[in-house]
């Protein structure tokens, strides 16, 4: 546990001193304060449009720093041979994954609490009060990060930068897609082809069990069981991932 | 020889040299952008739009950012629905607010925003009415939209019927003001269906709470009666013009040849006005005014 600490507290100090970190987070922030000029725009409520380009801007942006920074983590130390130093000591390539994951999660939680900051702050100057139900759709947008930090670093355990952005990036738009196929198997007839569909619906990432922006906007009501149900899917998810990223790290061979 | 003197003088140049040319790029670059701005580029303005597909589809390629996708798609919306170079601009504006709806139900904005747009700029009541029947649908909560149509179908359209109907499904949403139900009666009179406008508005009197409704219940109550009476006095003016061809002196010659069974007074007991020359019957007093 203490090893897997200090290899998380290193990658946090190393994505710390990352540029492209602190680019992402200016144009997140440029995002969200643009809402302001967008909502100008509008014949209504501005607010609502404020709320929807600001968690937009925490979602995007912090699926790119996932992406973009995770990638990176694993495959640096091998291209750079690091990873000699680090396996010669007394440390498990599972701790090693977990804690390069654990380090980027943390960064993540500190520039998504720096971007919710500044969003409920903008929200504040229109509606003169702090909306703590806001906080609920930025959570689960944290929880999303994690999981997308996880496929991140999965790529990365074998894969070059570019192929793990573009392998990340497209588990993060199945993710957002999967939810369709339940379309597909309702106009399907019974039989070989829809039990097909089916396993491939329910192995598929759902990320949309972590989308509440519009719920959160509109102050819909949102069933209690679905918190817990997200949270496990969430958590399972992301263990599943890191436990294959473990798999693939174990069986690489660096000489 | 070189002299670091005369090296760094070169150096100064360069940079100077170099600081002259961003300059003249900057200027070169705002310049011709200006000049390309001027030039008039054939437009094909609003000929993309009948290519967008509907939200149904649209939510799909959207990634979890539906409300996102509906702002935008909104904001658009306003800006192009407010120029009016555009010609052909409302030809598909049910679609354009269809795939807004579909992408975000419970975006209130666009619903009335729509239906607005639709009566006064675009003059299509039925765009109108298939975007407010939408809202209803996805909001079955919010009274606004029946109302918006019904309020539509009385002053727009005077279809006083449809008027009925969507009043009578806004008085059913929790939260709807008390004054639809007198909307409501108002379009049944206008309809022509007195008997019932007048049970409506006697219901109205009998439950209003204060003495303003009363007024106004009473009011109307007042301008039923008076319309009743006066249909009855001008079908027996003309009987009695076609049995003596000669118009009555006064109406109470309507009760003497048995044309009325005797003449009626308005609600407040007082005689209506005669007009032999026009043979037209009227109150004394507007119903407003009592």
């Amino acid at each position: 546990m203490k090893r897997i600490g200090a290899i998380a507290g290193i990658t946090f100090k190393e994505a710390k001193r990352d540029r492209i970190l602190y680019l992402l987070f200016f144009f997140a922030a440029l995002g969200i304060v643009a809402s302001r000029v967008l909502a100008i725009l509008t014949v209504g409520d501005r607010v609502k449009i404020i709320k929807d380009v600001g968690l937009a801007s925490i979602a995007v942006f912090g699926v790119l720093m996932a992406i973009l920074i995770g990638t990176g983590l694993v495959y640096k130390e091998i291209d750079k041979k690091t990873i000699f130093t680090l396996l010669a000591k007394p440390l498990h390539r599972a701790e090693f994954i977990l804690g390069k994951f654990l380090g980027l999660v943390l960064t993540l939680f500190v520039m998504t609490a720096a971007m919710t900051v500044i969003f409920l702050a903008i929200v504040y100057a229109h509606t003169l009060q702090v909306e703590g139900r806001l906080l609920v759709a930025v959570a689960y947008i944290f929880l999303e990060l994690v999981l997308i930090t996880a496929v991140a670093i999965l790529f990365s355990s074998f894969s070059t930068p570019i192929l793990s952005s573009l392998f990340a990036l497209a588990f993060y738009l199945i993710g957002h897609l999967s939810w369709g196929l339940e379309l597909i198997i309702k106009k399907m007839a019974p039989g070989t082809g829809r039990t097909l569909v089916r396993i491939l619906y329910l192995v598929l990432p759902d990320l949309e069990n972590f989308n509440f922006k519009t719920e959160v906007v509109h102050g819909l009501p949102i069933p209690p069981g679905i918190y817990v149900s997200s949270v496990l899917y969430g958590v399972c998810y992301t263990a599943f991932i890191l436990g294959l990223a473990v798999l693939v790290f174990r069986r690489r061979d660096f000489v | 020889m070189k002299t670091p003197l005369s090296s760094a003088g070169r150096q100064g140049t360069a940079t100077i040299l170099l600081i002259v040319f961003l300059l003249a790029a900057a200027a070169g670059l705002v310049g011709l952008k200006a000049a390309t701005d001027r030039i008039v580029r054939e437009e094909l303005p609003g000929s993309s739009i009948i290519y967008i597909p509907s939200g149904k589809f649209l939510k799909y390629a959207t990634f979890g950012f539906r409300g996102l996708a509906a702002d935008l798609i909104y904001l658009w919306a306003i800006q192009y629905y407010s120029t009016p170079t555009i010609d052909d601009r409302f030809d598909h504006l049910d679609h354009i607010f269809a795939i807004i709806n579909e992408l975000d139900p419970r975006y209130q904005d666009p619903y009335e925003v729509g239906a607005l747009i639709a009566v006064q700029e675009a003059r299509n009541v039925g765009a109108a009415f298939a975007i407010l029947d939408r809202g209803a649908a996805n909001n079955s909560d919010q009274w606004i939209y029946p109302f918006n149509a019904g309020h539509i179908a009385l002053m727009t359209i005077k279809d006083y019927a449809l008027a009925e109907t969507y009043f009578e499904r806004t008085m059913k949403i929790p939260g709807a003001p008390d004054f639809v139900e007198r909307l409501r009666a108002n379009a049944i009179f206008k309809k022509g269906d007195l008997g019932t406008s007048w049970e409506t508005w006697l219901d109205i009197y009998e439950r209003a709470a204060d003495e303003r409704t009363k007024k106004i219940a009473s009011n109307h109550l007042y301008n039923v009666k008076a319309t009743i009476d006066r249909t009855a006095l001008e079908a027996a003016v003309a009987a009695y013009r076609e049995r003596f061809g000669r118009p009555p002196a006064d109406l109470d010659a309507l009760a003497r040849t048995g044309l009325v069974r005797e003449v009626p007074k308005d609600l407040d007991g007082k005689d209506y006005v005669y007009d032999p020359e026009t043979g037209r019957v009227r109150t004394a007093i507007s119903p407003w005014r009592r």
